[in-house]
């Protein structure tokens, strides 16, 4: 009985097709779509990923050149020390040089 | 023959999704018997029914990138048409518009089955509350199993079953006119949760 039952309300509930030229009236609305909203949406989530890779670009760019920047100070600091440190050490060697050529004035009049 | 009739299901999805029109008319040829039919047998209606599943489809062009397959497809169409149905019927009910039953005894074609029978178990279907004629549509109809209603509905497994069994209770009482017609009646027009 049951399973009678439930056949009889399947035979009851059994699918029915619309009314003729349904699929024509949903492409009509289709057409009616804001002009290619789909595309539009596509058009835009490209548009933004392509100005997203950009930014991406110009950021790293702006970091390597601030790094390369950073590296260039360093060295130029480290070149700067250098010539000094060569500068010092000339001018030691100068100093001595030229203590050693002029050796201290001798008191020569007073005890003669 | 068309065709888009020679596209596997894959096919049609994928033409479809790429904004090939030709291939979402096939998607509407292919399943306007399904939503359509959901539409119906929630509202009583046809007008309004014809008018759902046109919104159905429209939703449908609309997300067209997040279907990912023809199951999936199946899945949606059922979860959009029920929802938008029982999101319907509740609009209405705090407008307090008459519902329309015209056709709500509009069933399809059998071949030897009493049609004055048919005819009146449809009619008590569209007198259960939303979500058990939704349960009931998608059982009955749709030959989905309580799991698959269950997912569809977005509701418990248990709740799907005791919305079957009772609303079984219920359409035999009604039809069998037994005498428990007055313990029917309100839970008949008892709200879903």
């Amino acid at each position: 009985m049951s399973k009678d039952f439930e056949q009889q309300l399947r035979d009851a509930l059994r699918p029915v097709d619309p009314e003729e030229g349904f699929e024509q009236r949903v492409m009509a609305r289709v057409a009616r779509e804001p002009a290619g909203l789909r595309s539009k949406i596509k058009r835009w989530t490209a548009t933004l990923a392509i100005a997203a890779s950009l930014a991406f670009v110009a950021i790293l760019g702006a970091y390597q050149w601030q790094e390369r920047r950073e590296q260039q100070g360093l060295e130029a600091r480290r070149q700067l020390l250098e010539a000094l440190r060569v500068t010092g050490e000339k001018l030691d060697v100068a100093y001595q040089a030229v203590n050693r050529e002029s050796p201290p004035p001798t008191d020569d009049g007073s005890g003669a | 023959m068309k065709a888009s009739e020679a596209w596997s299901p894959d096919e049609l999805l994928t033409r479809a999704s790429a904004g090939e029109s030709a291939a979402f008319a096939a998607l509407v040829r292919r399943y306007q018997r399904t939503v359509y039919s959901i539409a119906l047998r929630m509202l009583s209606d046809r007008q309004r029914a014809e008018d759902l599943a046109q919104e159905v489809f429209l939703q449908l062009y609309r997300s067209m990138d997040s279907i990912d397959s023809d199951s999936h497809l199946a899945f949606w169409l059922r979860k959009v048409a029920v929802n938008r149905a029982i999101d319907r019927i509740r609009q209405e009910a705090r407008h307090d518009s008459e519902p329309l039953t015209e056709a709500a005894a509009v069933v399809g074609e059998v071949g030897d089955a009493d049609p004055l029978l048919q005819r009146r178990m449809a009619e008590l279907v569209s007198q259960l509350t939303p979500a058990a004629r939704a349960v009931v549509v998608l059982r009955y109809q749709e030959d989905l199993d309580p799991v698959d209603i269950a997912s569809t509905l977005d509701m418990p497994i248990n709740t799907v079953k005791s919305h079957l069994k009772r609303s079984l209770t219920i359409l035999r009482a009604r039809v069998l006119g037994a005498a428990i017609v007055d313990d029917v009646q309100p839970s008949m027009s008892e709200r879903s949760p």
